[in-house]
C-alpha cells in the first residue's frame, strides 16, 4: 500500500511575501489550502501529506553562484521550498512513494546559476537544486524536465543548456508577448547537448487542444525516446484562462490530464497567480491525477460561461512547428554541431539578463569546453549593474560531474588564475561536481569559503 | 471534594478526591444495569462522606464508542451537497445518500444553487424508506450554511417527523468527509447518549448528590452532562482520555513522558510532552472514518497480556488475537503474562502451568523455559517501543506552513515511561531500558483513569473566521454565520469578538465561574489584493481556554485554588 502512495509537501508560506502586495505574497495558496483541506484530500489512502524540511547552503551552492554568497540571497522560505523537493525526491528514489507533488512557493525555474538577486519572483531554482542532488546522492543520471508554466522556464534552461543528460522541455506562451521575452524553437542546448533542450513558443489563446496536441505529438514521443530515470515538472499554472498574467486558456481538466499523461515523479510548483479562480482548482486536480484519483467532477465555478475557440490558423502553426522540433529531436545525432556552433576548444556566447523584481542588469560572456571525453567544464564571466556604483564582476566555473580528468585540472587552473588577477573580478567561484565541491573567493575581504557535501556513506 | 467515574467496559472505577489527594477508590464490575454500578460505586467511595460536600463529578465512558463499533444506531439517511470536486462515488457511508446539485465555494459564496425539485425529491426518497433521521451536510457549509438550512427548512415545512442534524452545526472546521462522518454519528447517537445522562442524573439524585456533573471530552476537557446532549460524539474516546489525564496528574508537572496503557488484547500508548497530552493532528478516526472530534492522540497497539504466542517452524510469534486467559490462569494457549509468571514478574496464576506453556513453545526448538519466556518479553517489549518510537517520529513529521513553523521543530525525546493498565508493571521495566527513561508506575496507577476524569478541567474553544471584503463572519464552534457589524473590522476587534462569543459560550454551559485564563491559540491574517490594492482581509482567530489539569496528585500542587 505504501510505494503506492503520492506524497505531498504543501508549503504555502503564509508568513512569507516578496512585498505585501506583490503577486508572489501570502495570499497566494490560501484558497487552495481551503479547497484541498475541504475535499479532504489529504485523508485519503493514496496520498501521505509529509513536512518540509530545509535545503541545505551546499545543496544550493551545487547549483547556483551566489553574489556574494548564497546566504545573501535565499531566505529561510527558500530553503523550505527547496528542501520540500528534495524530501519528496528521497522519498521517492527510496521507493516510499509513487510520485510527489511539492506545492510549495516561493517559485524556481527563472532563477539562473549566477544569482544576484531576483528575477521573476525566483531566487532559487528548485528543480535544479533537486537534480544535482539526485545526482549526487543517488547516482541519477538522466532526468527529463518539462516545464508546463506560461513563461518560459529560462532559468531551468541555462542551467542545463549544455548538459546532455537532462532533457528540458518547455511550453510557454509566446515570448514576444510575456516575460521573460526567450523560449524560441532555435534555443536547442549547447554544442554537448544539441536537442536536449526544446522550446514549444504558444501562440496567445491557445486552449487544452493545443495543449494536448503538443504534449501527444512532442513531449511524450521525445521524453519515451530519451528514457529519463526521473521525470520532473515543473508545474506553473498561469496556462490557465483566468489567469491574470498570462493569456492562454487551459483548464483544469486539462492540466490534470497532461499530469496524467506524463506521470511525472515529481511535481514542483512555479507560477500561477489565479490566485482564487484558478489554483484552488488546477492544484487539486494536479494532486488528484498524481495519486491516480478520478478528477473528472473538479470543474472551475466561471468554466461553463466561457468560450474555448481557437484560431485554427494558429492551431495548424503549432502544428508545423511541432512537425519541424521532433524532425530536429530524430536528427539530434546526426546533426553538424561544427556548423551551428562552430569549431575550437570553446564554444563561447553571450548573454544579457534582466532581474525583473530587483532591477539587474547582468552581462554575461559565457564559455563552454568541447572536450571529447565529458561534457566540458563551464566559465562564466559576469558583471551585473545594480542601480549605482560599481558593478559586481564574478568569475565562475562549474565542473560536471562527469568531468575529465584533463577538464578538472584545467577548471582549476582557471579557478587560481582568477584569483591572481586582482584587477578584475570582485568574486572567483568554483563549482566542482565531480568531488561535490564548492570554493568562492572574495577579493575585499582576501578570504575563500570552501563547502563540501556529506561524505559517501555519510 | 471531587469524584471520577470512569465507565469501562468491564470495569467502573471511581475515586473520591480531596484537596489532591485520594481519599478513596473502588473498581466494581461495569454491569448491564449502568444504574446498580454507579450506585456501588459511589456507596464504595463515599462511606462516611456526606452528599453536600461534593463539590463536582466527572464522568468518563466508552458508552458511545461501544455503541458506535456495535453499530447499535437507527439507521441514519445522509443528504449530501458536495458540489464539483472529488467524485461523488467517494460519499459511501453505507446508508441511503442522496446527492443534491448545487455549490458553495470556499470563500462562501454560491456557485450553483439548489435545485428545490430535487431537495423534494430527495425528501421523498427518506420518507419512503422510512428514515427518521437525517443529516443535510454541504460542502464548505462552515464557509455559508444557505444550502444545509434551505433543506432543513422545506424538511420543517413538510411536518415531517425527523430528527435532523446540519453539518456546519457539527463541525465548522474544513473537511467535508469528516463533517459528513461527525455529523452522522451525532444524529445517531443522540437519543441513546440521552437514555445513558438520564441514567447517570438517576442515581446521582438518588444518593443526594446535588453538585455540578460533567463528562469528559476525547480531548481531555470536561463539559457538563446536561449540555453534552448537543454534541454526543465529543464523548467517544474519553476513556483513553482519562488514563492520560490520569498519569499526567500522577507524574511531576512539566514532564515529557509516555504513557503505557498494557491491557488483555491491546496496548494503549500516548504521549505527555512537556506536561501536556499530546492531541492527534486529524480528527478521532472512529470506525475507519476520519472525524472532526478533537481527540487526545492515542495509539491502540494489538498487543495485551492475554495475546496469543505460537511456534511457527523455529520462530516463536506474537499473535494479534486473544483467544481466552493465559495459560497459566487455565486458558488454552501460551500468552504473554505465562512468560511474566515464569520469569517471577506477576503474581498472577500458576507458575507449572505457565512453565508447561513454555515448554509446548520452547520443548521442540530445546529451549529453556526462561530462553523462551525471555524471547517473548522481548517480542512485546519491542513491538511496543517500535511503536512509541513511531509515534514521535509521526509527531515530528506533522506538516508546518510557515516558515517560523519549519524552524521551531525540535527533537523531543521521553524522560520517563509510565505504566497503568494490569500488565503494565511486568513490561514497563523492559520498555524503559529499551527506551533509555525511567520506568514508572504510579500510586493508584489502576484507577489513573478515574483519577483523570476527577482532574479534567472545562475546555472551551472559539474560532472566529471574517472575511472583511465580503463583510462576514462566522463562529466554527457555534455554526454561527453572520454580517460583520463593527465596521472597519480588524485583527483587534476580531479577538474582541471571539472573546465574547467564548463568553457566550460559557455562559451556555454553565462555565462561566471556572472559564480561567483565555489564551489565544491562533491568529492569521491575510490581505486580499486583487490588482495591486488591498480589498480586504482574511481573519482567522481562535481563542480557548487554558489546558490543563486542576490538581497534580501527592504533589501538594493545587491548582483548584488558583
Amino acid at each position: 500500500m505504501r510505494n503506492k502512495q503520492t506524497g505531498v509537501i504543501f508549503f504555502p508560506a503564509f508568513d512569507w511575501a516578496i512585498t505585501p502586495t506583490h503577486p508572489e505574497r501570502e495570499e497566494r495558496l490560501l484558497y487552495t489550502r481551503d479547497q484541498i483541506f475541504e475535499e479532504g484530500l489529504l485523508d485519503m489512502p493514496e496520498i501521505a501529506e509529509f513536512p518540509p524540511k530545509l535545503a541545505t547552503i551546499h545543496d544550493i551552492a551545487r547549483v547556483h553562484f551566489c553574489v556574494p554568497r548564497v546566504q545573501s540571497q535565499v531566505t529561510e522560505a527558500h530553503m523550505i521550498a527547496a528542501g520540500a523537493a528534495l524530501s519528496l525526491g528521497d522519498s521517492i528514489i527510496k521507493g516510499e512513494i509513487k510520485n510527489g507533488f511539492a506545492m510549495v512557493r516561493p517559485p524556481g525555474h527563472h532563477a539562473m546559476r549566477v544569482v544576484h538577486g531576483n528575477r521573476g519572483f525566483c531566487n532559487i531554482n528548485n528543480e535544479a537544486v533537486l537534480v544535482e542532488y539526485l545526482r549526487r546522492r543517488y547516482g541519477i543520471k538522466k532526468v527529463a524536465i518539462v516545464d508546463s508554466d506560461v513563461h518560459h522556464g529560462d532559468g531551468t534552461q541555462e542551467i542545463f543548456y549544455h548538459d546532455p543528460n537532462v532533457l528540458f522541455i518547455s511550453f510557454h506562451q509566446d515570448g514576444r508577448t510575456i516575460y521573460p521575452g526567450s523560449g524560441f524553437t532555435h534555443e536547442l542546448g549547447g554544442p554537448g547537448a544539441f536537442a536536449r533542450t526544446i522550446n514549444i513558443p504558444l501562440p496567445p489563446g491557445m486552449t487544452d487542444r493545443t495543449f494536448h496536441y503538443v504534449v501527444d505529438n512532442l513531449v511524450l514521443p521525445v521524453i519515451s525516446d530519451f528514457q529519463p530515470e526521473f521525470i520532473i515538472n515543473s508545474a506553473g499554472q498561469d496556462n490557465h484562462y483566468t489567469d491574470p498574467l498570462g493569456s492562454m486558456k487551459f483548464t483544469a481538466q486539462g492540466y490534470a490530464e497532461f499530469t496524467r499523461k506524463l506521470n511525472p515523479h515529481l511535481a514542483v510548483l512555479e507560477g500561477g497567480y489565479a490566485i482564487e479562480t484558478a489554483l484552488p482548482y488546477v492544484n487539486m486536480s494536479i494532486l488528484m491525477a498524481l495519486a491516480g484519483i478520478n478528477f473528472s467532477n473538479v470543474r472551475e465555478p466561471d468554466l461553463a460561461g466561457n468560450s474555448f475557440k481557437e484560431n485554427p490558423d494558429r492551431f495548424a502553426q503549432v502544428q508545423r512547428m511541432v512537425e519541424e522540433l521532433l524532425a530536429v529531436w530524430q536528427r539530434r545525432d546526426q546533426t553538424d554541431i561544427e556548423k551551428i556552433f562552430g569549431g575550437g576548444k570553446f564554444y563561447q556566447r553571450k548573454k544579457y539578463i534582466y532581474y525583473d523584481t530587483d532591477y539587474i542588469e547582468e552581462e554575461q560572456f559565457e564559455k563552454v569546453r568541447i572536450c571529447g571525453a565529458c561534457p566540458g567544464y563551464l566559465i562564466i564571466e559576469s558583471k551585473a549593474h545594480r542601480g549605482y556604483g560599481e558593478p559586481a564582476r564574478v568569475l565562475a566555473i562549474s565542473i560536471p560531474i562527469d568531468a575529465c580528468q584533463n577538464c578538472q585540472t584545467e577548471a582549476y587552473s582557471w579557478y587560481d588564475r582568477g584569483i591572481q588577477d586582482k584587477r578584475q573580478y570582485n568574486f572567483v567561484k568554483l563549482q566542482d561536481k565531480s568531488t561535490d565541491t564548492c570554493l568562492s573567493y572574495d577579493r575585499d575581504k582576501k578570504q575563500e569559503w570552501k563547502s563540501e557535501g556529506p561524505k559517501p556513506g555519510v | 471534594m471531587y469524584i471520577g467515574l470512569d465507565v469501562g467496559g468491564t470495569y467502573t472505577d471511581a475515586v473520591l478526591l480531596e484537596k489532591g489527594q485520594v481519599r478513596a477508590w473502588s473498581k466494581v464490575p461495569t454491569r448491564q444495569d449502568l444504574l446498580t454500578s454507579l450506585l456501588e460505586s459511589f456507596d464504595m467511595i463515599m462511606t462516611g462522606v456526606h452528599a453536600d460536600l461534593i463539590e463536582r463529578v466527572v464522568l468518563s465512558t466508552t458508552m458511545i464508542t461501544n455503541l458506535i463499533a456495535e453499530k447499535k444506531y437507527d439507521p441514519v439517511g445522509l443528504i449530501l451537497i458536495p458540489g464539483p470536486g472529488l467524485d461523488h462515488s467517494h460519499y459511501n457511508y453505507n446508508t441511503e445518500t442522496c446527492i443534491l446539485s448545487g455549490a458553495i465555494d470556499y470563500r462562501g459564496r454560491e456557485i450553483v444553487p439548489l435545485s428545490p425539485g430535487e431537495v423534494e425529491g430527495a425528501l421523498e426518497r427518506m420518507a419512503s424508506l422510512n428514515y427518521k433521521k437525517v443529516a443535510v451536510i454541504g460542502k464548505f457549509s462552515s464557509r455559508n450554511n444557505k444550502h444545509e438550512k434551505e433543506v432543513f427548512k422545506r424538511i420543517q415545512q413538510a411536518n415531517l417527523d425527523w430528527q435532523v442534524e446540519m453539518g456546519h452545526q457539527v463541525a465548522g472546521q474544513l473537511n467535508f468527509p469528516r463533517r459528513v462522518m461527525s455529523t452522522l454519528l451525532t444524529c445517531a447517537t443522540r437519543d441513546k447518549y440521552q437514555f445513558f445522562t438520564d441514567s447517570v442524573l438517576a442515581a446521582l439524585d438518588n444518593r443526594g448528590i446535588k453538585c455540578p456533573v460533567y463528562i469528559l471530552k476525547a480531548d481531555g476537557g470536561t463539559m457538563p452532562l446536561k449540555t453534552s446532549l448537543a454534541a454526543p460524539v465529543e464523548t467517544i474516546f474519553s476513556g483513553p482520555a482519562a488514563s492520560i489525564l490520569g498519569v499526567q496528574a500522577l507524574i511531576p508537572p512539566g514532564e515529557t513522558a509516555v504513557v503505557v496503557d498494557i491491557g488483555g488484547t491491546t496496548s494503549d500508548l500516548a504521549l505527555i510532552l512537556s506536561g501536556q497530552p499530546l492531541l492527534s493532528s486529524k480528527g478521532a478516526n472512529i470506525d475507519g472514518q476520519m472525524t472532526h472530534v478533537r481527540a487526545l492522540a492515542v495509539k491502540s497497539v494489538p498487543v495485551g497480556g492475554d495475546s496469543v504466542v505460537e511456534r511457527v517452524g523455529r520462530e516463536i510469534i506474537l499473535l494479534s488475537e486473544r483467544i481466552g486467559p493465559p495459560y497459566c490462569m487455565g486458558g488454552p494457549m501460551p500468552t504473554p503474562t505465562d512468560a511474566l509468571k515464569v520469569l517471577g514478574l506477576t503474581r498472577l496464576g500458576d507458575l507449572n502451568r505457565a512453565k508447561e506453556a513454555m515448554q509446548i513453545l520452547g520443548g521442540p526448538l530445546g529451549m529453556r523455559e526462561w530462553e523462551v519466556a525471555a524471547r517473548i518479553m522481548m517480542l512485546v517489549t519491542g513491538t511496543i517501543t517500535s511503536e512509541i518510537a513511531g509515534m514521535f517520529r509521526s509527531w515530528e513529521q506533522e506538516p508546518a506552513y510557515r516558515v517560523w513553523e519549519v524552524l521551531q521543530k525540535k527533537k523531543v525525546r521521553p524522560d520517563t515511561v509510565v505504566g497503568v493498565g494490569g500488565a503494565a508493571s511486568g513490561f514497563l521495566t523492559q520498555i524503559a531500558a529499551a527506551l533509555d527513561c525511567y520506568p514508572v508506575i504510579p500510586p493508584y496507577a489502576r484507577v489513573a483513569n478515574a483519577i483523570g476524569a476527577a482532574v479534567a478541567r472545562p475546555t472551551l474553544q472559539v474560532s472566529l473566521r471574517a472575511d472583511t471584503e465580503q463583510g462576514t463572519f462566522s463562529i466554527q464552534e457555534e455554526g454561527f454565520q453572520g454580517p460583520i457589524e463593527d465596521a472597519p473590522f480588524n485583527e483587534d476587534k476580531a479577538l474582541e469578538l471571539a472573546r465574547k462569543w467564548l463568553w457566550k459560550r460559557a455562559e451556555k454551559y454553565g462555565l462561566k465561574d471556572n472559564l480561567g485564563d483565555v489564551e489565544v491559540i491562533r491568529k492569521e491574517v491575510f490581505n486580499m489584493v486583487r490588482d495591486w490594492v488591498t480589498r480586504g482581509k482574511l481573519i482567522d482567530v481562535s481563542v480557548q481556554t487554558k489546558r490543563g489539569i486542576l490538581h497534580y496528585i501527592g504533589t501538594g500542587v493545587d491548582k483548584g485554588e488558583k
